[in-house]
């Protein structure tokens, strides 16, 4: 049943206002990340789908039925913290049961979903142990055992990987994933990190400043930013950004940079008429290539800056015409720092007014 | 290194220099009439045990002592009791003047007792509580809250509150979420509330005195200070049912110490 609207949520403390009419629905079932750097709301807005902020404004409601009023307890959702908040002085067992002892639930009920999810999420020996006595990788799984165990109608996660180190959060992502494949319940994820939303989002809420910027597919987000903000948030290494201008007529939009011009065959139409003004252009690194792909590439000249190895593949920082440029290669990269090189570039984003500017492809 | 010599003569300084005055209770304690008097003083005591049979026949000191637990341990409780919400709500809330609340607390903790001494008495003579364990109780109680609130105000303070939403979440009122959750992990904090409190109560004098007249009903301090006869000065029974009387705190001290010691929060988030 669970789908969840937030309808105009504006959220204030004291005179700063953290969250500025944000409003989505997600659907029942789906996995749904709120994306954003950090003190831009995301958590804020978390907390109040779960109850325990109150908004200054708007409205939030699950599955159609409002529930401004209803408090934490009866949402019927279970959240798992950044910190786990695992009961310190309860074992593993009974940290698990205590949601299902509040609510009640006969003894052999709390038994049953125990084992069942001790099972799911392998944490069978831990169960008689104290939070301490825990490594964090065996408390994250806890916590997301104390919110499976009740069977609620909405999961929210708050930065739940945050805590582990790199290869633990890859290999927890992917049971996350299994589990939601599993369990079919809606989930609210928070993150910083685009790699997490990436890979686990159906949907992604890109935030800023208390401001949703795009939601959408992952890679509609990857590949349409809606402004230059998600353009650079997203993606690694970052979108190369250039501050420019933009001159529009009849017949081609030209974006300018110093003594640099770039061509596009372009119609003006209601969202930007004939003219001029500023703008950014984008350049995704893994849109940078040192041979030509297609007839259309535009090429120029520049010096290698830097060059970082990662294993498969390369990041090469570019000087092209005074400007740096970041380029993402395959692998056998084979060229030094100070060498000049030819560069192709088979993908633009144009930003003006900060909104995205569709060019053709070329 | 030149430090070391230094800083170990200070600690011993101020470790010699508070425990002198006991350390010559105990040993007077364990002296005979005749050594007591002695001069020049004896040292060592023969290890006579007179003097503890006649502050526990002669004096009575185990009714002292059944006073003096009944009114500390009252006050103890009903000190916490009356503390643990006030505190829980100074951490937690978004209260307007918040810290005037606090900084008030202390100020008042400030106040020397002999100020309200008066109005106590004339509050308690009013409500009949004159030579009574609850007259006794009430202006501990007063007297103590504005330190029990500080410890626990801090203690609530530190514990995560992530901890508290879990609880929320998992269907706890806001006071179940503070006896099932944050209570068990701010033991360490009512134990140093509850050990300062009830050491106050158990050695405070002045009220004792002033409040109960009716030797049936004297606390220990009270009690002991009255051994003395219009001629005499038992010095002997007096030290014996000193040392009675601070045992108990030494004992509850010694227990609840492991308790607050015992960081019960450790493990609840990560560090």
């Amino acid at each position: 049943m669970a789908g969840l609207e937030l309808q105009h949520i504006e959220k204030t403390f004291g005179r700063t206002r953290v969250l500025h009419d944000v409003s989505f629905e997600v659907s029942d079932g789906k996995f749904f990340v709120l994306l954003g750097p950090s003190g831009c709301g995301k958590s804020t807005l978390l907390r109040i789908i779960a109850g325990l902020e109150p908004q200054t404004r708007g409205s939030v409601s699950f599955g159609g039925q409002c529930v401004d009023d209803v408090p934490p307890s009866d949402r019927d959702i279970a959240m798992v913290f950044q910190h786990y908040a695992l009961y310190p002085h309860l074992t593993v067992k009974e940290n698990l049961a205590f949601g299902l002892k509040m609510r009640r639930e006969p003894k052999s009920v709390i038994e049953a979903r125990i084992a069942e999810t001790a099972a799911l999420l392998e944490i069978y020996d831990l169960l008689d142990r104290k939070p301490k006595e825990l490594s964090g990788g065996q408390q994250q799984r806890v916590a997301m055992g104390r919110a499976i165990v009740r069977k609620p109608k909405l999961f929210l996660f708050d930065e739940p990987l945050s805590n582990l180190d790199a290869r633990l959060r890859a290999s927890m992502r992917v049971e996350l994933k299994k589990l939601h494949r599993r369990l079919g319940t809606t989930m609210v994820y928070v993150t910083h990190d685009q790699s997490e939303a990436m890979t686990l989002g159906h949907a992604v809420v890109v935030m800023n400043r208390g401001r949703i910027q795009q939601i959408g597919r992952p890679e509609q987000i990857y590949h349409e930013p809606a402004n230059p903000f998600v353009a650079g948030f997203i993606g690694n290494p970052p979108m190369n950004l250039f501050e420019g201008s933009y001159r529009l007529d009849q017949r081609q939009l030209e974006f300018l940079m110093g003594d640099l011009t770039f061509r596009f065959p372009f119609q003006a139409h209601e969202r930007i008429g004939a003219g001029t003004g500023t703008a950014t252009l984008g350049v995704r690194p893994e849109d940078v290539t040192f041979e030509p792909e297609g007839p259309g590439h535009v090429a120029s000249t520049g010096t290698i800056d830097l060059v970082e190895n990662l294993g498969n593949d390369s990041i090469v920082h570019i000087m092209v015409k005074g400007q740096s440029l970041m380029a993402r290669t395959s692998f056998g990269f084979r060229q030094h720092a100070g060498e000049s090189i030819t560069i192709y570039v088979k993908n633009f984003h144009l930003f003006i007014n900060d909104n995205r500017i569709p060019l053709p492809s070329l | 290194m030149m430090h070391r010599p230094i800083l170990l003569g200070g600690i011993l300084l101020a470790v010699l220099g508070s425990l002198c005055p006991f350390l010559w209770f105990v040993l007077t304690s364990f002296k005979s009439q005749i050594q007591v008097e002695a001069i020049p003083p004896t040292w060592w005591p023969d290890g006579s045990l007179v003097f503890y049979a006649s502050a526990l026949f002669e004096h009575r000191l185990l009714h002292y002592v059944r006073n003096s637990v009944t009114v500390a341990g009252s006050a103890t409780v009903i000190a916490l009791i009356a503390a643990t919400p006030a505190a829980y709500a100074l951490a937690r809330l978004r209260l307007p003047g918040k810290t005037w609340i606090l900084g008030g607390l202390l100020c008042v903790a400030m106040f020397p007792p002999i100020v309200i001494a008066g109005p106590v008495w004339q509050i308690l003579e009013r409500l009949g509580g004159l030579n009574t364990h609850w007259g006794l109780v009430l202006p501990y109680v007063s007297l103590t809250l504005p330190l029990a609130v500080w410890i626990l105000t801090t203690f609530f303070h530190e514990l995560p509150i992530e901890l508290e939403e879990a609880a929320r979440i998992d269907g706890c009122t806001t006071w179940q979420a503070l006896y099932k959750i944050m209570l068990p992990l701010a033991a360490p904090g009512l134990f140093t509330a509850a050990i300062l409190t009830f050491i106050y109560a158990w050695n405070e004098f002045f009220f004792a005195l002033l409040i109960l007249t009716d030797p049936e009903r004297q606390t220990l301090p009270v009690g002991i200070a009255l051994f003395q006869g219009e001629f005499i000065m038992p010095w002997g029974e007096i030290a014996a049912a000193s040392v009675i009387a601070t045992l108990p705190l030494i004992i509850l001290v010694l227990l609840f110490q492991r308790g607050i010691i015992n960081g019960l929060s450790a493990g609840a988030v990560k560090k």
